[in-house]
């Protein structure tokens, strides 16, 4: 009996991931639950584990680090002892994947994987008008061959549809020393000049392009930085919120002295764990979208599903030196509120780490992002699709306030930014979820016991 | 000759007999991988002569050198496990029927080449006559080795300088199917001695008792100081020339049986006294025990690992013994001294013929003279002709005779004036000095050093300008080196003498005179140590020789121009110090080489091939190379300009290449 090893989905929207190496040699007794490889997807550096017992078999011609694959493909086996690879032709699986899922490059050369093409192949690449950025090499450390070149030509002929040519990056003559630069200061090489004989690109002119043009700049000799992976789902993502999400930001200034000094409560206790006021708040929100369902409702097509009261998972925004990441606290309205923050604080530091696994980041019901720390207070937070609201917290600030019986007192203020895609829901309703989230909010400890 | 002198031949011969025969059948049953020449019929030659030699005494031969081998006292096992390519073997499987050696009992080798046992074997006697040792030299040789030149120049050789060498000569009157009769002008060997002025001696090859008489009185001769003998020995092998191979195209089977009945075993067997049969039958006996246990022995043996195909192509590596590091200024500052390339080479040459009294020069005109090009002026009256030997016009025959004298513990240094010349001596450079030390599994040591004069200019023309230092390159063995100045000169002739390796160390003509400050202490340059002679940053010069001088030169000009040129000059071509270069490249990204000689096969190729391979993505610009054009050297100052590249050339090469 032999199991596939396969490459798994790893979130909501992953097609590909970028194959970073095996954690077990072939001929390795695994065992199921052992690390068998890493594996980039969307968002994380993830080790993937085995499902099964067996003998490792990895393939002659499988992906190497560096590799981008379809989710799905094949690449090595779980054998019994003794026994034999199966007849499988995985090989070509893998190799067919590799003209749609060459599309991000530059994670091998984050990855320092040496990639490149001799002088003559990439003449014979401008010869047939292939992109050599959409060829994976299949020669020693991933370099491109003659033969992977004839063969994308021939593939494009069959169907042209999945290899994309473009005149700009096939006509690049550049020095290997040019190239190397360029990978390395992340330098497109469209876009430079060469000033060597016949316009060649030299180290220099890469030195020059990183030296005189800020970083980001749009003109066309300017330094681009071309997008991580990472970067670009942040950015798909937000631009398909962008584009389909009718978003409402409500404010509301709420009393936080209470909360303030809730925590403050928990520190007299000694405990090394003190819930951050994230935790409190979600925990507190998740009693609030109880109540008011509809703001924790999750697209699903025409549909919006609303969550059973142990599917009530709140994302918590938080940044990392990649970007953006959400990772997922669970089943909050029934978790205490000392396991949540010992949660909480797990999942930040993984996901700071860039360890998170797909699990998670998934299943998001609402999302809690604070940008108090950095002095904000008040924002208009972009809704997590396929999620329909999204709750901002500001910066808690002491404050003069006019009491209900004419005093001045000095008060911890906080605002709530609420975001709602009016698409799913009224103003109305989202304006009463608010109300009753800046309640929970001055009056902690009460909602808390009672939720216990 | 007494009793047991005859049972010693009687027995030296049955050895050579039965091995021989049971190699044939080994042969016949495929478990001989190469060539075998057996000895078969010729026996009482090598028992007859080697009955005479002590283990001190040195024996060099020929391709069929099985007898020669055994009788020198070489077990059987050792032979057969040669053969049979094993690592017990005598030549520890690098040789096979052709390559043996055993040293440590004076068998020098046997050679797949025709002729250079007679040369290697002068030196064998020149060494003895050097060392005071009385040793003898015996080269034995088929007849069809009297008709190379070899033969001429060996006998010269020994003739003139009284060498303690034999010069046995197998006539058996076929070389492969050709008759002696046909390819000599003359029909006696032995008869060519007097043309030298030595004794020579026709003798009945198939008769021990009389070889071994004649053979004892030639050897009588070289050890009380009369020179070498030349033997004519006629005899007949009663095998193929070679086993597999056919017979009777060239002879008939009545002359092959006739010259059975002539059987030298039989012969001796014949004229022993009756009484001795009872302690011949032991002999018998206990020589069929031998080989068959030999064979035994030899089917048992392991294979040579493969790993180790590469060792021993150079004797392992010594450190200096006064390593260039220790040789900075001292810290008085004395005014430094300048000399020239020359002198510094003369430094070097006297310092170390001074400390070690195995060092030996030989060149036309090295003695009294002084050297053509002043390279041992004063040393003959300190040292006396035997060290300082002024040579007759016969390249080959003192270089093979320096591969001989190296073979058997002096230090020979050949010095050839002009590096053209030895092109003539070009097969005992390659074919045996280069491959001794590898073949003989390190066991014999080659420390000659080739000296000459390389380059282009005053007109010199083609036969006084050659280079080739690209051909000695290519040949596993050899060190090549290639000074630029005076400096490098003194620590790598330093290091060049006392090296064991053989190196071949050419100087070019044109900076012969060039000064600059050498220490006048002792200190050794390491070889396959490149020197930075300029540090840049821009373009990576490789040169050598005169070309390091020429692209010096142009270093401050090209710097105003904004061009940095970091110069490097590998000093040894091999070893070739690569490290260095892919260094440079790594820092400059751009590559030129620069070489007076044409650009073919050259060093230029070779450095470009390594650096693209190594280094392809440090290149910020194709490799380029400047060399000399693909054609003989002219006499004409127009024509000789140009085919040499010039400063000019150099300058507008760095600055295109500057520009890719
Ligand atoms: C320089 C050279 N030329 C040619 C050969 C090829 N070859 C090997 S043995 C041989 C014949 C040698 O004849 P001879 O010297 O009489 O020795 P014999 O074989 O008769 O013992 C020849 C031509 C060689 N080994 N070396
Ligand atoms: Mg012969």
């Amino acid at each position: 009996m032999s199991f596939e090893i396969t490459i798994p989905r790893l979130g909501w929207s992953m097609e590909e991931g970028t194959f970073a190496g095996w954690m077990k040699k072939d001929g390795d007794a695994v065992r199921r639950g052992d690390a068998l490889f890493e594996l980039e997807g969307e968002k994380a550096l993830q080790e993937i584990e085995a499902l099964d017992d067996g003998v490792l078999r990895i393939l002659a011609d499988a992906p190497q680090p560096g590799a981008v694959l379809k989710v799905g493909a094949v690449i090595g086996y779980l054998v019994a002892d003794g026994e034999s690879l199966p007849q499988v032709q995985s090989g070509s699986e893998v190799v067919s994947h590799a003209p749609a899922t060459a599309k991000t490059p530059l994670t091998e050369e984050a990855k320092g994987v040496a990639t490149g093409a001799s002088p003559s192949v990439r003449r014979l690449a401008r010869e047939l008008s292939v992109d050599l950025s959409h060829i994976e090499g299949t020669g020693h450390r991933a370099r491109i061959s003659e033969d992977d070149v004839r063969a994308a030509s021939s593939r494009r002929g069959d169907h042209h549809a999945h290899t994309h040519t473009s005149p700009l990056t096939t006509d690049i003559i550049a020095t290997p020393r040019a190239r190397r630069a360029a990978k390395r200061a992340e330098i497109n090489l469209n876009t430079l000049q060469g000033t060597g004989r016949n316009g060649r690109i030299r180290e220099r002119d890469v030195v020059h392009a990183a030296k005189t043009h800020a970083i980001g700049s749009t003109s066309s000799s300017g330094h681009r930085v071309v997008l991580s992976g990472r970067r670009k789902v942040i950015a798909e993502r937000l631009a398909e919120s962008h584009r389909l999400v009718v978003p409402v930001t409500l404010t509301s200034k709420v009393d936080a002295t209470n909360l303030v000094s809730l925590r403050a409560q928990f520190k007299t206790t000694g405990e090394s764990l003190i819930p951050a006021i994230h935790d409190i708040i979600a925990k507190l929100v998740a009693g609030c979208l109880k109540q008011e369902r509809r703001l924790a409702g999750r697209w699903d097509g025409d549909a919006i599903v609303l969550p059973a009261d142990d599917e009530i998972h709140i994302g918590l925004a938080v940044d990392t030196p990649e970007g953006l990441i959400v990772p997922v606290l669970r089943n909050v309205l029934n978790e205490s509120l000392l396991s949540l923050a010992a949660e909480s604080s797990r999942i930040i530091r993984k996901a700071r780490d860039g360890r998170l696994s797909g699990a998670d980041m998934q299943d998001a019901v609402f999302t809690i992002t604070n940008l108090g720390s950095f002095g904000i207070e008040a924002f208009t937070p972009v809704i997590n699709l396929p999620e329909t609201a999204i709750l901002g917290l500001g910066a808690i600030r002491k404050q003069a306030v006019v009491t209900s019986d004419d005093r001045i007192e000095v008060r911890s203020l906080m605002t709530l930014s609420l975001t709602f895609d009016h698409r799913a829901i009224d103003g109305a309703p989202a304006a009463k979820f608010l109300q009753s989230v800046v309640a929970a909010t001055e009056n902690p400890a009460a909602r808390l016991l009672m939720a216990e | 000759m007494t009793n047991d002198q005859i049972l010693s031949l009687y027995r030296t011969m049955l050895i050579i007999r039965h091995t021989e025969e049971e190699l044939a059948r080994c042969h016949q049953r495929g478990l001989i991988h190469g060539a075998c020449h057996t000895y078969v019929g010729q026996e009482a030659i090598a028992a007859g002569v080697c009955s005479h030699l002590t283990k001190a005494d040195t024996v060099f031969s020929t391709h069929r050198g099985h007898g020669h081998a055994l009788a020198k006292g070489m077990p059987p096992r050792e032979l057969m496990a040669e053969l049979f390519g094993r690592a017990t073997g005598c030549s520890r499987g690098r040789g096979g029927s052709m390559h043996l050696f055993s040293p440590e009992i004076g068998m020098m080798g046997t050679s797949g080449i025709v002729g250079p046992c007679m040369l290697q074997a002068c030196g064998g006697g020149y060494s003895a006559k050097l060392m005071k040792s009385g040793n003898v030299a015996v080269a034995f040789f088929g007849d069809g080795a009297v008709n190379n030149g070899a033969f001429h120049e060996a006998l010269n050789m020994a003739s003139i300088w009284k060498l303690p060498t034999l010069f046995i000569c197998e006539n058996n009157q076929y070389a492969t199917e050709v008759p002696f009769s046909y390819s000599s002008g003359s029909p006696t060997v032995a008869g060519r001695a007097a043309g030298y002025g030595l004794p020579g001696f026709e003798v009945d090859g198939n008769d021990a008792v009389e070889v071994a008489r004649i053979a004892g009185e030639a050897v009588a001769r070289a050890r009380s100081g009369q020179g070498a003998t030349l033997l004519e020995c006629k005899t007949y092998r009663t095998r193929a020339h070679a086993e597999g191979m056919g017979d009777f195209t060239y002879r008939t089977r009545e002359e092959v049986d006739a010259w059975k009945k002539r059987c030298p075993i039989v012969r001796l067997k014949a004229i022993t006294p009756a009484e001795l049969s009872g302690r011949m039958e032991a002999i018998e006996a206990e020589v069929m025990e031998m080989v068959r246990e030999a064979r035994e022995f030899a089917e048992k043996s392991p294979y040579p690992e493969a790993t180790s195909a590469t060792a021993h192509v150079y004797s392992e590596a010594r450190a200096a013994s006064t390593p260039e590091s220790n040789a900075i200024r001292p810290a008085a500052p004395s005014p430094p001294r300048e000399i020239s390339f020359t002198q510094a080479t003369v430094e070097a040459l006297a310092g170390e013929m001074a400390r070690n009294p195995t060092i030996f020069v030989m060149g036309e005109g090295i003695g009294i003279r002084g050297g053509n090009f002043r390279t041992t002026p004063g040393l003959y009256d300190l040292h006396g002709a035997e060290r300082l030997c002024d040579t007759p016009i016969c390249e080959r025959g003192f270089v093979g005779l320096a591969g001989g004298a190296a073979m058997t513990g002096t230090r020979p240094v050949i010095d050839f004036m002009f590096a053209d010349f030895i092109l003539d001596s070009i097969g005992e450079v390659i074919n045996q000095i280069a491959k001794m030390q590898y073949m003989s599994s390190g066991r014999l040591k080659m420390p000659v050093l080739l000296r000459g004069c390389v380059g282009i200019g005053h007109s010199a023309a083609t036969h006084h300008s050659g280079s080739y230092h690209a051909l000695y390159g290519q040949v596993p063995g050899l060190r090549v080196v290639m000074p630029s100045n005076a400096y490098d000169a003194k620590g790598l002739m330093l290091r060049a003498l006392r090296c064991n390796d053989p190196v071949m160390f050419l100087e070019h003509r044109e900076i012969l005179t060039a000064k600059c400050h050498v220490p006048e202490h002792d200190y050794e340059i390491e070889f396959g140590k490149a020197s930075i002679v300029r540090e840049g940053t821009d373009v990576t010069v490789v040169a050598l020789a005169k070309m390091v001088l020429v692209t010096q030169g142009l270093c401050d000009m090209l710097q105003r121009e904004n061009i940095s040129v970091e110069l490097i000059d590998p000093r040894t071509i091999s070893p070739l110090d690569t490290e260095t270069i892919l260094r440079s490249v790594a820092k400059t990204g751009r590559l030129l080489i620069v070489e007076e000689t044409p650009a073919a096969f050259g060093l230029g190729a070779e450095i470009a091939a390594q650096i693209a391979d190594t280094g392809f993505n440090d290149l910020d610009a194709p490799i380029k190379r400047v060399n000399g054009v693909f054609a003989p050297t002219p006499y004409a100052p127009s024509l000789e300009a140009a085919v040499v590249p010039t400063d000019l050339d150099v300058a507008q090469a760095i600055r295109e290449l500057a520009r890719e």
